[in-house]
Order: structure tokens, then C-alpha cells, then sequence
């Protein structure tokens, strides 16, 4: 029996291969198995390539996963263009249509031969069983029922779902097809069975992606506006809180622009309401100026920048982890701003609370950084109990202090002064972009300029000593480490327990806080982590080259990073991991 | 209602960096005069601007102010307003703030139609960075940075902001000081979107025949003219004589006000919450995905 | 909608005159004191001195018109506002000037002084109050008074322009 199951798809648009991996989806999560679920498509808005990828575990998912165990193509050459997306090995099961005929020869790596290529005439089943060749996806559900133990009334409840709205007939038609799918898996059965293990429990799974994720956790933690403007892969945010911020007395404003739509926030955050707003890069490249006016003027603020490939227009369907200079230093001056990132959807609940309590506590802006894959993917979720998450509110002046002659950005020892909003008695001030005196008045004294530096950074300086916003895993002793954030955290985390089973000495660290650097967690983790990896998806390896600013990072810890659109497997980041460990026996 | 307030209780003491002469200080008399006359209380007032000379206005004002960056005081304002539409929003800033950085958003803020009274003061010229070329500059004028001329036809507020639908457009000058303060009580108390360009001469790098001594003789009240302001085209024609004639007071004021956005919004707020009040810490219920 | 100005000097009462000349008074003594601070801020001491006192005589005028208001009519409350009278005898803003001299300082303070009298002689014809003609006349007068004081303070300045603007640095940008 499997434990774990990596099924990709492939055909055109229009043959309805990602609601597939949707139905297949639901079914898996409604029988208790946890899941997770990616898609891939070309650059057209319909008809171009389209694919997807379902891990399916009894044990928890923690990324896409690597090679294929089952790979369904439609035809061949949309299963090229996505090329080491959805890579082949020994073992994969492949399932073509059979008109498409056998796989070209390139598409195997040279040496190994899938171990079972099945051609299956898809289409003609669905025409047969169903009356048209359209339903060839709902075969391919019955084929993967009958061929690796995917329960078919969950298949059957998933096509319910789909079918029952679009017309007469056509529920009826596709689950005579998914009978025609499984009925050819059982008369041509596997020559070694590959079925899957049941889960542990069977209650049914929450199903959610990143964005829809966010867009709840915002809500939870009481933002009231949110200002934005549409950019793939970030807009779902946008469009989940249009229609549900207002049920909760918020506003959601669609800007006419990027830079419209932060400012739009600010001036909200100005007046009082906790307020975000949700880009991609290019957005975020145009917000730096607005952002910088949020920190001179110390005005909270979350901004989500759901990373996709740069630079410029880039690649805006595909995951990279290039935005963490921007994210860390744009904005011209000496500004500091927070930056978290979750690694997956349900992290994300829980870094969107800490966001929007950081930027209240310190009146500033903080970047979330999400990626395209994390904020696109589906994965199954246990029930969060939200009632272990703090709510934090900005500090707002006494009475008392609004009596003796408010200073709005008076020296505190924390370097947290009491904020003010437009409808408070006696709270009246002027916010500016320009430096500032306590009083908020303009300024070109540079003592001033130096004490409101010093102001703004101190606040932050409890950052530091926030190890609660790490993950460390292995013991603390371990000298390989392997460290990762966002999406590729997810590779590491599954790379790591890998590397334990095999007796590799490693431990891990996994930031969610990504800057300011907090430099004790760091150095006490490379004090025993002289050999290592920093894993993460960018050409820069970003992360690596940020620590190095602030930390000494052993020579031995080397940056293991490449662009983006080209995921990291668990078993290559092994690899790396044992060659790392060469290392040390000397 | 409150206690009357002055309007020196609307004067903030901070010294304005402006010249001696300019323009603007008329502009901040006839505010303070304006809101007086309207007498909500200063922590009431949020007053937002841009960057430039004219922008530090809100700073010389007791209300709670928001000085932002170049062109972006009209997104943000926007974002005020819906975050408390209870607050009395204004606008400031200069005609390359509000038509060149700024042009972008004006089409928008006119169609949203969020209450707020925008206050551009127009003096053709960039005071604040030394007098370069503005969008407003008439073509051929002499700057810094034309200086054999400029190539380019100026913008036309008037035309651009009637054009766009505004529900109120008026134009004023401080040299008729009188005339300009109610113009500025009229568009605050407004119900929409309200426009005034001001023609707010630089002292400093403005053109001789610009100054307030100038426009006494030039200016031509719409009324003198027989204008009704009730009727959009008769505005539009006049607004096309920018630049030639300095009309002074109401272009355009909608006889009919459509609703703001805010009160749409506020409308749409009470319809989804009518029945059951919503808890954020239940918001996990309402996922739209779920297994089975 | 209140109207600007506004004033209906038919039915003014002599309370109601009173008060808007020590409105008058407060008006010009508050421009002067801008006047005052704009031109100490930007390098004019000389006139910026010349208006601190320019606003002290103002002040002076005030003063005693509130003496007289408050022998004839004590604390009773005042009906007419700030906000009804514009520039009767403050100096429009556009008459001051960075670098000014002390000659274009006393135009502008004779050009404040011609402008009142000018108030109260078109308010004259529509006062039917005697008790308010006869303060009318006597302001009016004040400002004839005034005029010839600046006119003879005018003759000793000395006659050739001010070249302040000349020595001043260039205008720095922001």
C-alpha cells in the first residue's frame, strides 16, 4: 500500500484537466486523506496548456512533491512545454490517451524507462459511455479510482458538485464515464498494485488556498479597509474581502492603480482603521514610496506581496523568492521595515494575524511575503482554533495625555508613541512624509532627524529577541543545518526528515520573521551549523546574501538557490545535504 | 452644535515657509474663515495634501493634517473618508501635484464621488523646487527648465475636472478675498466631489502680469456674466477660456447630487448585515472550500 | 448659506458699528502682526519692525474703541462676526514682500488707510442712525488723520528705491 501518491496531469485548456484535479481534490480531502494541490498553465487566458499536480498522504503534505507517480497525458506536446515541472522517473505509472500513441523519446530521462506506460483509449470510453469525448477527464478519475484506490463515491459527491449546476444530463453522462474509467482499471489491472493506504482518521478535511487564507485571517484580526488593485497571482485576495469585508462593516476599495490603492490604506490607517493592502512585485516595485511615507509617518500598515517570477512582468503565474530586497529595503532613507513569510496555506492564517499585530504595535508597515505557489494552492487543512491567536491594537493616548498637550511622536522609552486618529478630542496632529519634531512639525534640524532615526529603528529592536517566530527542528547540537523559507520551506522540512532517517546529523531552522534579521536566533544556530544549506528560490539566493549582512554565516553554509518556476525536490536538497556531510567527517 | 469657533481657533501656530506676497496666504485666511462658517471642530478635519509649496497648508491649519508625497494626496484623502466618512476631508495642493503626478487620479476621484472638497492652487509654476515648467505653464512660457520656451499646450483644469463629471466646479482668486471664502464654504458643504482651482500666484517665479494686482483688474465674476451654474455645457464653454479670462466662481454645481460612494457603501454595509451580526473569530466557517 | 460680507448698514445699531470697527481694528492689527512675522522670517527686519509697531498702533485704536463699547454697552454679546468683513483696512497679502523697504512698507500702510476711509464713506450715505453717522464721521476722520501721518513720515523716507532684492541670495529649493 502507498503512503503517499503524486499524480500530475496534463492536456489543453480546454480539456478540463485542472476541475479534474479539483474533483480529485475534494474527493481525497472529504475521505480524511490530507492533500495538497498545484496547477501550471500556459500563457493564454483559455485553451493553452494546463496542468496540474495532486499529492495525496495518509501523513501530512508538506509540498508538491518531486517525480511523478502517476502522470496522465492527453496528448504530448502540452506534456513537453512543462518539461521539469513534472518530472518522470523509473517508477511513474504513465497514462496516455492512446490516439496521442507512445511517449517521444526525450521525454524520459536516458536510461529510464517508465516502468508501466499505459495507453488508454480516454477518449473513446467517454464517447461511448457518455456521448462525447469531453468527459475523457472523467474517465481518467475512474481509471485512477480503480487503479489506486481513490474512493469512487467521493468521486462520484465531487462530480455531483461540479455537474449539478451546468445542465441537464451532464451529471448522468460523466458518471457513466467515471464507471467506464474504473470498469477499464479493473478488466487491465496494474501489473503490481499501487494502491493507496487509507488515512488515519476519516473526518473530513477544510480544504483552502493561500489567498482565501488570508483574506480570512485579515478578517479575523479586524482589518477594516483594504485598498488594492488586481495582479496576478495576489487579485483572489482582493476579491474574497470585496465580498465579504463589507458583511463585517468594512470597506474594500478597487484603486484605479497600485499606488492609488496603498494610499488609499494609509489614508485609512491615518484615520484609524487597521487597513492592507495585496500586490505582487511590479505592485509592490510602484507602492515603495507610498510605504515609505507609512514609516516616516509611523502609520500601520500590512501589505501582502504574493512573490511570482521577476523581474518586471517576469513570469506571473510561477513561484520565485526574488522579492525579499524589496521587501526588506526599498524605500529610499534608513527605514526598517518587518518582513514574515508563511511557508504554506495554513501557516499563512497564523503570519496574516502576526502582521497585522506587528504593524499595529509598532506603527509601521509590514511586508508579507507570500509566493504564487503558496497564495494558488490548494491543501487540506485540521481545523484551526483561532482562539490561541492574540489580537493587538495600536496604542492609542490616554485622556490624560490628551489633556496635557498631545505629542504625537514623543520620546518613549520603547520608541512606541501613542496614536491619534481624526475624530479624537485633542489627539489633533500633522502626519507627514517630511521629518519631524515630537510634535509632529517640520523639520530640517539634523539632531532632530537623528533622534526620530533612533526612534523609529529602537521600536523595532524587541524584534530581536521574537525566536517564537522560527521553527527549529533537530537537535541543537546538529552541525549540518539546512534553513529555508516560504514555499521551499515546505521541501526542506520533508528533505530533513530524509536526511534524519538516513542518519544524517541535521537540524533546521525555518524563519518566518525574515527581517530584521534577528541576529541571536542566528548566530546560535550556526554556532553548532558550521555546514549547511540556505534553500530558497531565487537566482540570488536572497536570504543567504541578507544574512551575511547581519550574521556570520560558517563558509561551510553555502547557498543553495536557483530562479524560480523550477521547485526544489526533497531529494536533491538530500543529496546536497550528504555531500555537506562529506564535508565534515574531515 | 458646538460652541462658535473662530477662525483663528482653525490657525495653527506653526510659521508658514511661504513668501511674503503669496498667494496662498489669502487661501489659508479665507479656510479659516470657511470653516468658521461651517464650525466643525478642528479634530473633526482631516486635511490632506500633497507636496509643494501649497501643500503645507494643512500644517497652518489646527485640523488634523496629512502632508503625503508628490501627486498622491487624492488616493489617500479617498481612504480617509471611507475609513470615517463622519470626518469633514479636504484637499490641497498645487496644479503639477494635483495635474501632473497627480493627473492619474483625478478621472477617478471624480467618479467615485467620495465627499471631499479639492483645493488645488494653480500659479502655472513649480515654486517649491525653483520654478520649473507645470502642466499649467501656458505654452512658450520661459523656466528654468524651458528656457527658450515651452513646447507644450497647458492642461485646463476647469475643462479636465468639468469634463469628468465633477458635481462642483468653481475657480477663485485672493484678490477677491471676499468671493473666494464663500466659494470655499459653498464647495466644503457640497455633497460629492467639489472642485476649486485657485489662482494663487507665485510671488517668487511667477509671471509679473500673474500677480494678485493683476487678476483685480482681469477677473470677471460668472455671475456678472449671467452664467447659470446649473447648466454643465454653458460651464464647459466658459471653462474652455482658461488661461485667456479669469472667470471667478461656480462653473458647474449638479442642481441633483447623486449619492457619494460612501453612502452606497454605508447602504450596502446595512443590507449584508442585516439579520445576524458577524464575529471575525467565525470567520473560518464561512470557507468556501471543504472536502466532500 | 452666511453670507461673506453682508453688512446691512441700515439696520446696524451703534453696538453692532462698534463692534465691527474694533473688528476692523483687530483685522488690520492681525494682518500687520503676519506681516510682522512673514518678513522677520524672511530677512526684512527693518519693515518687519516697522509693522510690529504698525500693528501696536492698530491695537492702540482697537483698545480704545472697545473702552467706549464697554462704557456704553458692557459685556453684551457682540452680533456681528470676523468673518463679515474682509481687508477693510488690513493690506491685501499681496502687499507685502520679501526684501521690501520701509518706503513700500508706508505705501502699503497708506494704501491700508485710504481703503478705510473709503469704507466708511460708502457706508455714510446708508446710515440713518445719528448716533452711527456721528461715529462713522469721526472714524472717517481718523482715517483723513492717519493718512497725513503716513503722508509726512512718507516725505522724510528717503526717495530712492529699495535695493534689498539686489543683495539677497537666490531662492532655495525644497
Amino acid at each position: 500500500m502507498l503512503e503517499d501518491l503524486v499524480v500530475g496531469m496534463v492536456g489543453s485548456g480546454g480539456d478540463g484537466v485542472v476541475s479534474a484535479g479539483e474533483s480529485l481534490l475534494a474527493a481525497v480531502a472529504s475521505q480524511g486523506f490530507h492533500a495538497l494541490m498545484t496547477k501550471s498553465f500556459g500563457s493564454q487566458i483559455r485553451g493553452g496548456e494546463s496542468s496540474c499536480r495532486v499529492r495525496i498522504s495518509g501523513r501530512k503534505v508538506l509540498n508538491p512533491g518531486g517525480v511523478l507517480d502517476v502522470a496522465v497525458a492527453l496528448n504530448w506536446e502540452d506534456f513537453r512545454r512543462f518539461g521539469a515541472e513534472l518530472p518522470l522517473g523509473p517508477d511513474t505509472v504513465v497514462i496516455h490517451e492512446a490516439k496521442a500513441g507512445p511517449p517521444p523519446a526525450d521525454l524520459a530521462p536516458p536510461g529510464h524507462g517508465p516502468r508501466q506506460v499505459l495507453a488508454v483509449p480516454l477518449g473513446e470510453l467517454a464517447k461511448s459511455a457518455a456521448g462525447t469525448d469531453r468527459a475523457k477527464t472523467t474517465v481518467v478519475l475512474g481509471i485512477l479510482s480503480g487503479w489506486f484506490g481513490i474512493p469512487p463515491e467521493a468521486l462520484d459527491r465531487a462530480l455531483q458538485k461540479k455537474f449539478a449546476q451546468k445542465g441537464e444530463g451532464l451529471l448522468e453522462a460523466n458518471r457513466k464515464a467515471l464507471a467506464a474509467g474504473i470498469a477499464h482499471a479493473r478488466a487491465h489491472p496494474l501489473d503490481a498494485p499501487r494502491v493507496l493506504a487509507p488515512p488515519p482518521s476519516s473526518t473530513p478535511k477544510l480544504l483552502c488556498d493561500g489567498n482565501e487564507m488570508c483574506a480570512s485571517a485579515a478578517i479575523f484580526a479586524g482589518c477594516e479597509f483594504f485598498g488594492g488593485y488586481p495582479i496576478t497571482p495576489s487579485t483572489e485576495v482582493m476579491q474574497i474581502l470585496s465580498r465579504e469585508l463589507p458583511k463585517y462593516g468594512g470597506v474594500v476599495l478597487q484603486a484605479e492603480d497600485e499606488i492609488s490603492g496603498v494610499g488609499a490604506a494609509v489614508g485609512a490607517s491615518f484615520a484609524g482603521k487597521k487597513s492592507m493592502t495585496a500586490t505582487s512585485g511590479p505592485g509592490m516595485s510602484l507602492k515603495t514610496e507610498v510605504l515609505g511615507l507609512a514609516s516616516i509617518a509611523e502609520l500601520p500598515l500590512v501589505l501582502v506581496d504574493v512573490q511570482r517570477g521577476g523581474p518586471s512582468t517576469g513570469l506571473p503565474t510561477k513561484p520565485e523568492q526574488a522579492d525579499l530586497f524589496q521587501a526588506a529595503f526599498s524605500a529610499h532613507g534608513d527605514v526598517l521595515r518587518p518582513v514574515l513569510a508563511p511557508t504554506g496555506v495554513e501557516d499563512t492564517f497564523r503570519l496574516t494575524v502576526e502582521a497585522f499585530n506587528l504593524a499595529e504595535r509598532y506603527q509601521t508597515p509590514v511586508v508579507l511575503l507570500s509566493d504564487q505557489e503558496i497564495a494558488q494552492r490548494k491543501e487540506t487543512l485540521e481545523p484551526i482554533d483561532v482562539s490561541r491567536f492574540e489580537v493587538l491594537h495600536r496604542l492609542v493616548p490616554t485622556p490624560e495625555q490628551l489633556a496635557e498637550g498631545y505629542q504625537r511622536f514623543a520620546e518613549t522609552p520603547s520608541g512606541v508613541s501613542p496614536l491619534s486618529h481624526p475624530g479624537m478630542p485633542g489627539g489633533n496632529y500633522l502626519a507627514a512624509g517630511i521629518e519631524h519634531d515630537v510634535r509632529g512639525a517640520p523639520t530640517a534640524s539634523g539632531a532632530v532627524h537623528a533622534s526620530m532615526n533612533a526612534k523609529r529603528f529602537r521600536k523595532l529592536g524587541a524584534l530581536q529577541e521574537r525566536a517564537d517566530l522560527f521553527e527549529r527542528e533537530g537537535p541543537r547540537d546538529a552541525p549540518l543545518g539546512l534553513v529555508s523559507w516560504g514555499s521551499s520551506a515546505g521541501v526542506a522540512r520533508e528533505a530533513f526528515a530524509l536526511a534524519r532517517a538516513r542518519g544524517l546529523p541535521v537540524q533546521l531552522l525555518v524563519p518566518h520573521l525574515l527581517y530584521p534579521v534577528a541576529e541571536p536566533v542566528y548566530r546560535e544556530f550556526f554556532a553548532s551549523a558550521r555546514r549547511g544549506l540556505v534553500l530558497e528560490l531565487s537566482h540570488q539566493g536572497q536570504l543567504y546574501r541578507v544574512l551575511r549582512m547581519f550574521v556570520d554565516v560558517p563558509p561551510g553554509v553555502t547557498s543553495f538557490a536557483r530562479s524560480g518556476a523550477q521547485p526544489f525536490h526533497a531529494d536533491e536538497v538530500v543529496e546536497r545535504l550528504q555531500q555537506q556531510a562529506e564535508g565534515l567527517v574531515r | 452644535m458646538n460652541a462658535f469657533l473662530a477662525p483663528n481657533d482653525y490657525k495653527s501656530p506653526l510659521k508658514p515657509i511661504w513668501c511674503p506676497g503669496c498667494g496662498d496666504y489669502g487661501v489659508v485666511q479665507a479656510l479659516y474663515r470657511a470653516l468658521s462658517a461651517i464650525g466643525r471642530p478642528p479634530h473633526e478635519i482631516a486635511f490632506i495634501s500633497g507636496i509643494g509649496c501649497s501643500s503645507r497648508i494643512p500644517g497652518y491649519t489646527t485640523a488634523y493634517g496629512f502632508n503625503t508625497v508628490h501627486g498622491r494626496a487624492l488616493p489617500i484623502a479617498q481612504g480617509v473618508k471611507l475609513a470615517n466618512p463622519d470626518l469633514l476631508v479636504v484637499v490641497a495642493g498645487g496644479d503639477g501635484d494635483g495635474f501632473s503626478i497627480g493627473g492619474g487620479h483625478v478621472p477617478h476621484a471624480i467618479r467615485r464621488n467620495v465627499d471631499l472638497t479639492y483645493l488645488v492652487m494653480d500659479n502655472q509654476v513649480y515654486g517649491l523646487t525653483k520654478g520649473q515648467l507645470s502642466p499649467t505653464s501656458p505654452r512658450g512660457l520661459k523656466t528654468v527648465t524651458s528656457p527658450m520656451g515651452s513646447l507644450e499646450q497647458p492642461i485646463n483644469p476647469l475643462l479636465t475636472v468639468l469634463a469628468y463629471g465633477a458635481g462642483f466646479v468653481a475657480q477663485a482668486t485672493p484678490a477677491d478675498m471676499p468671493g473666494m471664502t464663500a466659494l470655499i464654504e459653498e464647495a466644503l458643504r457640497y455633497p460629492g466631489f467639489s472642485f476649486v482651482n485657485i489662482q494663487s500666484p507665485c510671488v517668487t517665479f511667477g509671471e509679473e502680469e500673474q500677480q494678485l494686482r493683476a487678476h483685480k483688474t482681469r477677473m470677471k465674476s460668472l455671475a456678472s456674466l449671467g452664467h447659470d451654474p446649473t447648466n454643465q455645457l454653458a460651464a464647459l464653454d466658459l471653462a474652455r477660456a482658461y488661461g485667456t479670462e479669469l472667470y471667478t466662481g461656480v462653473f458647474y454645481r449638479n442642481p441633483d447630487p447623486p449619492p457619494t460612494y460612501e453612502a452606497l457603501v454605508r447602504q450596502r454595509q446595512a443590507e449584508l448585515q442585516r439579520g445576524e451580526p458577524r464575529s471575525r473569530a467565525r470567520v473560518l466557517d464561512g470557507l468556501s472550500s471543504r472536502g466532500g | 448659506m452666511t453670507p461673506v460680507t453682508g453688512i446691512d448698514f441700515e439696520r446696524l445699531t451703534l453696538r453692532d458699528a462698534l463692534d465691527l470697527a474694533i473688528l476692523i481694528e483687530e483685522e488690520a492689527r492681525d494682518r500687520y502682526r503676519e506681516f510682522s512675522e512673514q518678513l522677520a522670517a524672511h530677512a526684512t527686519p527693518e519693515v518687519a519692525d516697522f509693522f510690529t509697531r504698525m500693528a501696536r498702533i492698530e491695537d492702540r485704536h482697537r483698545s480704545e474703541l472697545l473702552e467706549r463699547r464697554q462704557t456704553l454697552f458692557g459685556d453684551a454679546p457682540s452680533t456681528v462676526e470676523r468673518r463679515q468683513i474682509f481687508d477693510v483696512e488690513a493690506p491685501g497679502y499681496e502687499q507685502a514682500r520679501a526684501f521690501m523697504g520701509v518706503r513700500e512698507a508706508l505705501e502699503t500702510v497708506l494704501a491700508s488707510e485710504i481703503k478705510a476711509h473709503a469704507f466708511f464713506d460708502e457706508a455714510l450715505p446708508r446710515v440713518k442712525d445719528p448716533e452711527l453717522k456721528a461715529l462713522f464721521q469721526e472714524l472717517r476722520a481718523e482715517e483723513v488723520h492717519h493718512q497725513a501721518l503716513v503722508k509726512s513720515e512718507l516725505a522724510r523716507c528717503p526717495e530712492k528705491p529699495d535695493d534689498g532684492e539686489a543683495y539677497a541670495d537666490d531662492p532655495v529649493a525644497q
